[in-house]
């Protein structure tokens, strides 16, 4: 059963959040390519999972919210690797391991069934709207834990203010993107590029916040706390535009 | 010779115009500021959250049932029943607009250093006044066509727009994703336990289990009526009613047998030899395409034959047609939008620039700083 993938990546981001925990707790008593290879392994099995639905499915495995949540994970893993490698911030790396984790574990309570697409849903656009919306969505939230770090740190916060803005004009672009491919999308399928649904606006909402983030940064320099406190509420404003969208109101993105 | 009729009203005027100056500098002070654009970056948010939380553009009748009627009132009068199209609304949005551009006037430089910038902010000008020629001089409308018939003319906004053409729908078909769980199960004899399920796809044949026995779906029936004086059996209507399939039984010594089973009603009883019977568990069925076949008409000439279906619309001469609705009782009708929007192109070279300006923003001019440092 191709479903121990998901099993086996789970046990893999556990692990690699653990090892980043340890390297951070005792220093240089743990290798740290131990976790970088966990979190690597975890993402291999991801990809696997993922080849195996799309396969089993015949169609990509992006159309509800348990196949979403798989593709959340899977990108806040690669998201990790990037700033793990490039930055090696241990907390940042702990936290984002975290979030992955629960992520994979949100996934495993929702309906796994495998069903046909929804004649909206049958379009090239699908994969390209998806995946430039969870790349976005996925820098944010390593944006929103660099941030929260900020707000709780003394030490090394220019560091990890720079990181921030990073992956947040990062996500930022991402974000663009995947509204961009939704409006295009929209207007394929039912002649309107933008029609105020629930969905669109609260991504909409979303981005005005991150634009806040880098206007006040740009202009006003806004750093550290003040800019980490616009991160916390740009990412509970994308929490809202993935889940409180689809469980609190209803709209034409009723699916994912 | 000096007249003075000429001198002496100059030096107010330049009074006026210098005050006038003063004036204007302020406004233009107040108009090119950030601290306008991020005051109104949050607003514009916070107004379009509103019309998350209220949903917009109900019948009157929902919104009584749900604020009362002088709640009702005080939404529909301030506009909160259609926020996105509101005085108020337009307004912060025109602000918006009149901001960006003074201060693309009065910040930006041509600079190549600030080219993302400068790009990246043309673009959401771009985008609005895409919206606004679409909002101006676009149409949309909807078209109701029966099977066999034409329309050449939509209503918009109250007003009759014809096409310049006609559109015939020749034919209109739906089909649906059968779940899964849907299979007529086969029963032997008083066992309790199903000894085969057997997939009801139409034209599908399968054994039965090892008992020699063939079964064939030969038909499928959403809402089964049989016409009492000709015996005529037919679908009422494409809703699932009284779903029912027709079998055919296959005998090892070639025998073959006909019989109808119905979802609703498992109890009907029929006569079926080798001891067998049958049980139609149906499932809810899901759409899977919806298909008007269309053909475009103009000055009596047949122009073009073409599935419109979700994702796949029709486009002729401006004009593009969605499918966007059908009929769900007899499928001989098909809902179609009808979209001419000459702002699009303007929107999408305005999607286009804020990706580019975003990533010459953030990737290439600082990697140009970096190697020139």
């Amino acid at each position: 059963m191709y479903s121990m993938y998901i099993n086996i990546a789970f046990a893999a981001y556990f692990l690699a959040m653990v090892f980043y925990f340890m390297e951070l707790f005792f220093r240089n008593k743990f290798p740290p390519f131990l976790a970088q290879l966990f979190i690597s392994s975890g993402i291999i099995s991801l990809t696997v999972y993922i080849a195996m639905r799309w396969r089993i499915a015949g169609r990509p495995p992006l159309s509800n919210m348990f196949e979403s949540m798989v593709i959340f994970a899977w990108m806040i893993g690669l998201v990790l690797l990037f700033i793990d490698l490039r930055y090696k911030i241990k907390i940042v790396s702990s936290l984002t391991a975290l979030l992955g984790l629960l992520a994979l574990g949100y996934a495993s309570f929702l309906d796994k069934e495998i069903t046909p697409l929804l004649p909206a849903l049958k379009s090239n656009w699908l994969t390209i709207h998806v995946l430039t919306c969870f790349i976005g969505y996925s820098a944010l939230t390593a944006g929103f834990v660099s941030s929260v770090v900020i707000l709780f740190k003394k030490k090394e916060v220019g560091k990890l203010d720079a990181i921030s803005h990073k992956i947040i004009a990062f996500g930022f672009l991402f974000l663009a993107l995947g509204i961009i491919t939704g409006a295009v999308w929209a207007n394929s399928a039912w002649g309107s590029y933008w029609s105020w649904d629930p969905k669109e606006t609260w991504s909409l909402i979303t981005w005005f916040i991150y634009a806040i983030y880098l206007h006040t940064r740009f202009t006003k320099g806004w750093k550290e706390k003040k800019a980490a406190w616009l991160a916390v509420i740009g990412f509970l404003a994308m929490l809202f535009t993935y889940f409180g969208v689809n469980y609190l109101l209803s709209g034409l993105h009723s699916y994912g | 010779m000096t007249n003075p009729l000429k001198k002496s009203p100059i030096p107010g005027l330049n009074r006026k115009k210098w005050a006038m100056s003063v004036k204007q500098n302020k406004i233009w002070k107040f108009l090119s500021s950030v601290k306008l654009a991020i005051s109104l970056f949050a607003i514009i948010a916070l107004l379009s959250l509103i019309g998350t939380f209220i949903p917009q553009n109900e019948d009157p009748s929902f919104y009584i049932s749900r604020y009362g009627d002088s709640g009702y009132r005080a939404l529909s009068n301030t506009g909160l029943t259609d926020v996105y199209s509101s005085w108020w609304f337009i307004l912060f949005l025109a602000l918006f607009s009149i901001n960006l551009t003074v201060c693309l006037l009065s910040r930006f430089s041509l600079k190549s250093r600030s080219m993302g910038t400068l790009i990246s902010h043309i673009s959401i000008l771009l985008i609005l006044a895409g919206a606004l020629i679409g909002m101006l001089y676009g149409q949309k409308g909807y078209v109701k066509i029966e099977k066999g018939e034409e329309v050449n003319s939509f209503i918009d906004r109250e007003k009759q727009i014809n096409l310049g053409f006609s559109l015939r729908l020749d034919d209109f078909i739906y089909s649906e994703n059968i779940d899964p769980r849907e299979k007529l199960l086969v029963y032997s004899g008083n066992g309790q336990e199903p000894i085969a399920g057997i997939p009801t796809e139409v034209g599908a044949e399968s054994d039965i289990a090892d008992t020699g026995y063939k079964v064939k779906i030969l038909r499928y029936l959403p809402d089964f009526a049989m016409d009492m004086s000709t015996k005529e059996v037919a679908s009422r209507s494409a809703k699932a009613n009284n779903p029912a399939i027709e079998v055919e039984l296959k005998g090892k010594d070639g025998a073959q047998q006909r019989f109808w089973v119905f979802a609703r009603f498992p109890d009907i009883h029929q006569k079926i030899t080798g001891n067998l019977s049958f049980v139609y568990q149906w499932a809810n069925r899901q759409p899977k395409d919806f298909v008007s076949k269309v053909t475009v008409i103009k000055d009596g000439k047949e122009m073009l034959n073409q599935d419109i279906r979700v994702n796949f619309p029709l486009g002729f001469t401006g004009y593009t047609f969605f499918q966007s609705s059908y009929d769900e009782e007899h499928l001989n009708w098909t809902g179609l939008k009808v979209v001419k929007d000459p702002g699009v192109g303007v929107v999408y070279l305005g999607f286009g620039l804020l990706i580019l300006g975003l990533s010459i923003r953030f990737y290439i001019s600082p990697f140009i700083r970096a190697s020139q440092k």
